[in-house]
């Protein structure tokens, strides 16, 4: 389970880009997170991470609060970027073996990499091959690979689906959508309104670094989440978005 | 953890086509730069073993030790065989000096004199390379190591895991070093056994520990490069700003501070030049060579027998005579000397003030530090050529009395002739090449620095790593 209690950030120039955000993702459950760029999401997921820390607030990661202990905290979250650049020059075993051995899961074989490549749709012959020459699509498949074998219970994605043709955005989702079936709490920032709306559970939507509007699967249900995204995103500056808690 | 994170470094850097085209420059240049060092010293073994023979004909050919005098002798700098490391300033200054009775002997006849094109490119030894080529080599492995992962988005994906910085950090540093020295040790030895099986080359026990002393300091100096090149990489945020402001420290490094410390230091003691002393030892030797006939002169008058018709009285005045010119051209040269001496010493002391500045200034440069210690580890850096020339100008009254006392012993008054020269008693000039602890006492400012300087900039980039905005 992934938590945020008030969390906020406030940078050395005075620009508040996280201000009290306070969501939940339960386990089995994906959480999509809107929001036009400089909005703040990709700033909530550095902090869930503790690559920044908090001005205020905390993060809970299986309970343990990542700003006080951001190690142990790790071993409970994998994190897939909105761009998985890896090691050009290794293969993708090569780059399976290393996060794995970093993730602390030792004593896996080469068959295990090869499953695990396998379920995330990796062609076979892409196993062997250098990753500098991969397409974006495989890459963040690899992305999602590292973070599958990791096997930890919170998955963080930054806007994995961006530049991703259909098919390749579609599959990706697919994937997402298994891991939510095993019992995973998927976080994602996301642009792709459209095919998130199929997977997400929930879905937020973030304005100068305020966690807004949030909504149910259920209560999406006959809505136009495209025109609920531009009709929040128009209302006026000054209006404050209201502070959602869930 | 940290052994996963080594292993990644070397596997990342040994693949990457940087490592291909770094190992094979290195393995060419250093084999080419220890092939040409070794030819290089085989022909100027050569050639001092065949100016020392031509030297002893020359002496021996002489009619008489009058002749012998005017001609003096030439004393030929041995080649140093770890030259073919580190050339130092062996290629620039003089490699004979003629000891003769009337001037102040001096090392001339440089490598750089005969064939001054070499003085455009200088040499390409070892430490050369090392100096320029690898340093270089070190930036380019190092100047991307934080902010290049930063850029690729690795560092945040790496940082994910439960990976504290420290370790990572830590595992860069071994692992990069160790990535940086396979291209290094490798083509280093195999020119080690070059150097071992080549024939004519023979290294003492004491030579093979100035040369792992000098492969010690070359490998300070690349770390000094090398931990730069982190510390900078962790204090930028774009790797092509962390290429641009090493490339600038490089080039101040190695080019700007050892020229500036150089003019700086003739701008603050400004000393004669060699003409200027010329001229004035010149002018000393020309009023005691004016002065020398009127002695002689007044000395005759003085001592002529009464009755030069009596043979007894006339033996007795020719050997009083003789007595007295051996004196007294002993006398003269030592007033000589004594004058020259006198002002080689200001010189000396002015010039030695100035070059002390201009190197301990241009020492605060890893690179100065470097050629300042493997001169002095292969003997062939300024000490010791000054080392070496003091010897000759120490052996030139020897050779001086010695020539003088036969020149007059050798005169038969009566005859005119003069005796043949033998050259069994002359002695030899002597040269004790400097001890290694000497030479290491030396160079413990600049191993120093170095150690200073690796532990400043590693430190840098471990506290700016610990605080480093992965975003």
């Amino acid at each position: 389970m992934l938590e945020a209690i008030n969390l906020t950030k406030r940078y050395e120039d005075g620009q508040l880009a996280v201000d009290h955000v306070n969501f939940k993702v339960e386990p089995g459950e994906i959480f999509c997170l809107f929001g036009a760029n400089g909005a703040g999401k990709t700033t909530a997921i550095n902090l869930m991470l503790n690559f920044i820390p908090p001005t205020e607030g905390t993060v809970l990661i299986e309970g343990i609060d990542a700003v006080k202990e951001p190690l142990r905290s790790k071993d409970y979250i994998s994190f897939v970027s909105e761009n998985v650049m890896l090691y050009g020059t290794f293969t993708a075993y090569q780059n399976l073996d290393y996060f794995t051995k970093l993730a602390g899961k030792r004593n896996l074989t080469k068959a295990d990499y090869a499953a695990v490549l396998k379920s995330v749709g990796l062609q076979e012959e892409a196993f062997d091959a250098r990753t500098k020459n991969y397409s974006k699509g495989m890459r963040q498949k690899l992305g999602l690979a590292i973070a599958v074998i990791k096997n930890a219970p919170n998955i963080l994605l930054d806007e994995p689906t961006s530049g991703l043709d259909p098919k390749s955005g579609q599959e990706f989702l697919s994937l997402l959508v298994k891991l939510r079936d095993e019992g995973k709490s998927i976080f994602m920032s996301t642009h792709d309104i459209f095919r998130a709306k199929l997977i997400a559970d929930r879905v937020g939507f973030m304005k100068n670094g305020r966690l807004g509007l949030l909504k149910t699967r259920g209560e999406l249900e006959g809505e136009d989440l495209t025109e609920l995204y531009i009709q929040y995103m128009e209302e006026r500056e000054d209006a404050p978005a209201a502070p959602a808690n869930v | 953890m940290l052994k996963d994170i080594i292993k990644k470094e070397i596997l990342e850097t040994i693949t990457s086509p940087k490592f291909v085209f770094t190992f094979l420059l290195c393995t060419i240049l250093i084999l080419l730069s220890v092939y040409t060092g070794i030819t290089n010293y085989r022909a100027e073994q050569k050639e001092y073993t065949a100016a020392l023979a031509l030297n002893k004909k020359n002496l021996e050919s002489q009619p008489n030790y009058n002749a012998l005098a005017g001609l003096g002798t030439k004393i030929n700098k041995p080649p140093q065989v770890l030259g073919t490391v580190a050339s130092g300033v062996g290629e620039a200054v003089g490699r004979v000096a003629t000891v003769t009775v009337a001037y102040d002997p001096n090392l001339v006849d440089s490598k750089y004199e005969s064939n001054p094109v070499f003085s455009v490119f200088g040499a390409l030894d070892l430490s050369y390379i090392v100096k320029i080529v690898l340093s270089l080599f070190a930036i380019l492995f190092t100047y991307d190591a934080i902010v290049g992962e930063k850029e690729k988005g690795t560092l945040k994906l790496t940082l994910s895991n439960k990976v504290p910085r420290d370790r990572l950090i830590l595992g860069k540093v071994i692992g990069g070093f160790i990535s940086l020295l396979i291209p290094l040790i490798i083509p280093l030895i195999l020119s080690l056994l070059i150097l071992l099986v080549y024939p004519n080359i023979s290294l003492s026990g004491q030579d093979w520990a100035r040369l792992l002393l000098m492969f010690l300091l070359f490998l300070l100096y690349l770390s000094v490069f090398f931990t730069l090149g982190l510390f900078v990489s962790a204090r930028t945020t774009r790797s092509s700003t962390s290429f641009l402001v090493l490339l600038f420290i490089w080039v101040v490094f190695v080019t700007v501070i050892p020229k500036f410390s150089v003019m700086t230091a003739s701008q603050i003691y400004q000393i004669p030049s060699v003409h200027e002393i010329t001229a004035k030892k010149d002018a000393f030797l020309q009023q005691i060579q004016g002065g020398a006939q009127k002695g002689v002169q007044d000395w005759i008058k003085q001592n002529s027998p009464e009755d030069d018709k009596d043979p007894q009285a006339q033996t007795a005045f020719q050997a009083k005579f003789k007595k007295f010119l051996e004196d007294y051209q002993q006398e003269l040269t030592s007033k000589i000397d004594d004058n020259n001496a006198a002002l080689e010493r200001d010189y000396q002391a002015k010039k030695n003030a100035q070059q002390r500045l201009a190197i301990n200034f241009s020492r605060i440069s890893p690179a100065s530090a470097l050629m300042f210690a493997s001169m002095s580890l292969a003997r062939t850096g300024i000490d010791e050529h000054e080392r070496f020339l003091a010897s000759v100008r120490a052996y030139k009254p020897i050779f001086t009395k010695w020539v003088n006392a036969k020149m007059m012993q050798g005169i038969n008054f009566q005859t005119g002739e003069q005796a043949k020269v033998v050259l069994d008693d002359m002695p030899q000039h002597k040269f004790e090449p400097e001890g290694l602890g000497k030479s290491f006492m030396r160079t413990l400012p600049d191993f120093g620095l170095m150690v200073f300087l690796i532990i400043f900039f590693f430190a840098g980039a471990y506290v700016s790593f610990l605080k480093y905005d992965v975003r």
